[in-house]
């Protein structure tokens, strides 16, 4: 599979169809991975790709708009490219997409991996990229059916333990803002937590402020987050960000029958408004 | 001179508020404390923070002389939250000041050398108290020369100095716009290029420059064809700052920390980093 | 030489906790962080932690911290902001107290921060020597070492038999070891872990003919830009002061912020000297191995391997230094 995406991206960076090819290569551990930019076709050798792939690398065509680039994608991953492609952020022709078929990564920190999956590829609902130019395994057409035991198991509690659930890990939270960095669906120039005026979150590193940022991201990301897990891998302090991302994703489903990240076309829910959802308006 | 704890700004009341430009205005205040106020003392080059109480604090340069009594002034430019709060405060209004921090031009050192002033807009304000220093000591310092432009006539500051300047002894006012309008009758040039005609000779002289980073790599490049070493050119920094003191770790040109190191340098103190300005 | 077994430690802690503030290393959601514990909260305190997720810098710097308070009135009042309290901070590896020392060097400089220095001197660090680093960890190629007593007041080593021997390093150690419940004894010191070794030697003569070098550049590609490296370090310091407003009353707060946040050195008007992910990077790497030698005599980075194993995309301080050797050569 390897030498596949390696020939491919020589192939690439050769006929100068794109300037840089962003993937994987080994870490310093020599057991994790980290993402690569690949500018030379002699460097293709640096190329990995195995269960230890865990990184979103769609993030990082936001910095190259202009410019052809290719990238080595996951199906959660090609889902962030749907993703901004849908919003307008990226040209479709500068891309070229190797997407791979996916049976799941491991759950890594630095130098340890763990024999677990990680939330995303626990509830993994498909294996084939949903965009790609060239694919790199046998696609696999069934997809798993949907399943929130874990956000059910929050929703089941009182109010009160609910509180209590998250005040105990907004607590930790120390702004480092790796999830906002880290997300693929956080990418405007100024963020709101970093807007002065008005006011809404400001600076301090408190619980009370820790809720609204937490929570406010959450839900400017109702309808786009795309589960690749980033933000809850990149936490250091472990905070388990994809459950809230994975309750407004229930919600979404069920309220508006609408999955980000499918469909480069389709206007997401809160890009449009329809007559029929009767506000009570008159006419 | 600062308190025992140096993140708490003095108290202060705000005198006078004179326009100089459609979005300068220079303020003048007084601390609150009168023991304090007779004591507080602080040489050009330096800096205070002022504080808009509820919005933040921001550095400034101080425009006026300590022993001169007047106030304490500075020349705020409109242009992000804190100055836009601190351009609505009217005389009477309270205001806070922490200072003063870094350092400040040698002036002693420059006694008996020629002295070449090349000001842009609100740049001009940290060396209006270097000539003013210089025009009270007039005869310890030798001729001066002072080039003062703005990007058109109603943006050029302290005007209503310029009289004076212009006729003190051995003095000369050289003033450019880069852009007329319909009434200005004087030189169209940008600030560089005005350094480039007068051709003013480095021998025994200091240049003084301050304005936008981009007139000060310029000014620089036509002061090297002028043959002036790097130790003669001296140079006041901005840099997003916070703490003032050496704690935040922001304000860095590579090494040197403007709060501390600077904001006076002389260029060959920085050109190793400056890219980075 | 003196020794303490572990349960005497820990009722000498449940004792202490009566009159100072004891923080020491708690594990929670799989989370090792230094926390105030109460007396009935001694025995959740973790000894069997390679290091913590996050440093102790916290206590001395805590990432919020209101600076004073201005009642809303007439004449604005100022309220300065109370600071600490008698504490002990408990079981830091000597890799954190180095970089209390090295945050030491540049709070405490003329004008000391008053915050920081009230806390600190307020405050005993016992420490507890290494006697398993972290894979990451490369204390002994900055000037450290895993049993290294030399910023602690007291120092712990754990022996075979689950005691420790009590190094008393200043008099402030020995004054709050008074009614300790240790016991003389010969023991063997257990010989401390060897660590890998990062080519260090020069880093700071090198660092200046590397600036312009598009190598940041390269590395910087892969950065996204959170603060993460600077949160989780026990030497960085950069921060951030804004003014909050409520009904009553203006804060002035100061947070933690680091270079690496787009924006840090933006001023009002748009201009950013450091606009660039590839200066952003950069001036990490050069404040940490040429600006704060330069100007403080030491390299502001202990080894303690935290930024290698929390950076999500693996910038590698080991790395870079080997890099910066090799660009050299």
């Amino acid at each position: 599979m390897i030498n596949e995406i390696r020939n491919k991206v020589k192939e690439l960076l050769e006929t100068k169809r794109v300037e840089c090819v962003i993937g994987y290569e080994r870490a310093t551990d020599n057991l994790t991975a980290r993402p690569v930019f690949i500018y030379e076709p002699s460097q293709v050798d640096r190329l990995i790709f195995d269960e230890t792939c865990v990184h979103n690398l769609s993030k990082y065509l936001l910095n190259r708009k202009d410019k052809p680039t290719g990238i080595v994608t996951k199906p959660c991953d090609s889902r962030g490219i749907n993703l901004l492609l849908n919003e307008s952020q990226l040209h479709r022709e500068n891309l070229f997409i190797i997407g791979v078929v996916c049976s799941g990564v491991k759950k890594v920190r630095f130098n340890r991996i763990e024999d677990s999956l990680p939330t995303k590829c626990q509830y993994c609902p498909q294996h084939t990229p949903p965009l790609y130019d060239f694919l790199i395994g046998e696609p696999v057409t069934e997809t798993s059916p949907r399943n929130y035991a874990d956000v059910i198991k929050i929703e089941e509690m009182t109010s009160k333990e609910r509180k209590m659930f998250w005040s105990g890990h907004f607590d930790r939270c120390i702004r480092c803002y790796g999830c906002r960095q880290a997300c693929v669906g956080c990418y405007c120039y100024e963020c709101f937590v970093d807007e002065l005026d008005p006011l809404w979150v400001g600076i301090r590193i408190a619980p009370d402020e820790n809720w609204v940022w937490n929570i406010g991201r959450a839900f400017h990301l109702s309808a786009r987050c795309i589960a690749c897990n980033e933000c809850e891998r990149v936490c250091p302090v472990n905070i388990p960000l994809m459950l809230i991302n994975r309750k407004l994703e229930k919600d979404t489903l069920r309220l508006f029958e609408f999955e980000p990240g499918v469909n480069a076309e389709v206007i997401p829910p809160f890009a449009t408004f329809k007559k029929e959802e009767n506000l009570g308006v008159s006419e | 001179m600062v308190t025992a704890n140096p993140f708490i700004p003095y108290s202060a009341t705000l005198i006078k508020v004179t326009d100089l430009t459609p979005d300068i205005k220079l303020h003048n205040l007084q601390l609150n404390d009168s023991a304090l106020q007779d004591k507080f003392d602080y040489k050009p080059g330096q800096f205070a923070f002022l504080s808009a109480y509820g919005v933040g604090e921001a550095p400034f340069g101080f425009v006026s002389l300590a022993y001169q009594e007047s106030g304490i002034e500075f020349a705020v430019r409109r242009i992000g939250t804190v100055t836009r709060a601190l351009h609505e405060l009217e005389p009477g209004a309270k205001i806070g000041v922490r200072g003063p921090f870094g350092n400040h031009f040698p002036l002693e050192d420059y006694k008996g050398k020629n002295i070449l002033i090349i000001g842009g807009g609100i740049g001009m304000a940290p060396l209006r108290p270097v000539i003013n220093f210089i025009l009270d000591h007039r005869d310890d310092y030798g001729d001066l020369l002072i080039i003062n432009g703005a990007r058109t006539p109603k943006d050029l500051v302290f005007t209503n100095e310029f009289d004076t300047w212009s006729k003190a002894p051995r003095t000369r006012l050289e003033l450019t716009v880069d852009r007329s309008d319909n009434k200005w009758q004087g030189r169209v040039a940008l600030v560089p290029e005005v350094v480039k005609e007068l051709k003013p000779s480095p021998v025994n002289t200091i240049a003084i420059t301050c304005g936008p980073p981009i007139m000060i790599r310029f000014v620089l490049v036509r002061l090297k064809e002028l043959k002036f070493a790097n130790e003669q050119i001296v140079t006041t920094l901005e840099q997003k700052m916070k703490c003032g003191m050496g704690k935040c770790a922001r304000c860095n040109v590579g090494d040197k920390y403007v709060c501390q190191d600077g904001p006076v340098f002389t260029f060959d103190q920085i050109s190793k980093f400056l890219e980075q300005y | 030489m003196k020794v303490i077994t572990k349960g005497n430690l820990l009722s000498w802690l449940r004792q202490l906790s009566q009159k100072y503030t004891v923080i020491a290393p708690v594990t929670s959601a799989e989370v090792t962080l230094y926390e105030p514990v109460s007396n009935s909260e001694i025995e959740k305190i973790n000894l069997n932690f390679p290091n913590t997720d996050l440093s102790p810098k916290n206590w001395f710097f805590p990432p919020s911290e209101t600076l004073f308070t201005i009642v809303k009135n007439e004449i604005p009042k100022i309220i300065p902001a109370s600071a600490g309290h008698e504490a002990v901070l408990f079981g830091l590896h000597p890799c954190d107290a180095k970089g209390i020392a090295l945050i030491d060097k540049a709070f405490l400089a003329e004008p000391a921060d008053v915050f920081y220095k009230e806390k600190r001197d307020k405050t005993t660090l016992v420490g507890l020597a290494c006697s398993t680093p972290c894979l990451e960890c490369f204390c002994t190629s900055v000037n450290g070492g895993p049993a290294d007593p030399t910023h602690l007041d007291i120092l712990l080593t754990e022996t075979t038999e689950e005691r420790y021997i009590m190094y008393i390093v200043t008099e402030r150690g020995g004054q709050l070891l008074t009614d300790a419940p240790m016991q003389e004894a010969e023991v063997t010191s257990p010989v401390p872990p060897i660590l890998n070794i990062v080519p260090t030697e020069g880093i700071t003569e090198i660092m200046p003919r590397v600036f312009n070098d598009s190598y940041w550049d390269r590395v910087a590609d892969r950065c996204i830009h959170c603060n993460i490296c600077a949160y989780v370090c026990p030497c960085c310091y950069c921060f951030d002061i804004r003014d909050y407003v409520s009904k009553e009353k203006i804060e002035r707060v100061r947070s933690w912020e680091s270079c690496q946040s787009p924006g840090f050195s933006r001023i009002a008007g748009g201009y950013d000297p450091r606009s660039t992910k590839g200066t952003r990077l950069r001036q990490r790497w050069y404040h940490k191995l040429l600006y704060f030698p330069e100007r403080f005599g030491d390299v502001k980075c202990t080894g303690c391997g935290r930024c290698v194993r929390s950076c999500p995309v693996n910038i590698d301080i080991r790395e870079i230094i080997t890099d910066v050797q090799r660009m050299r050569a």
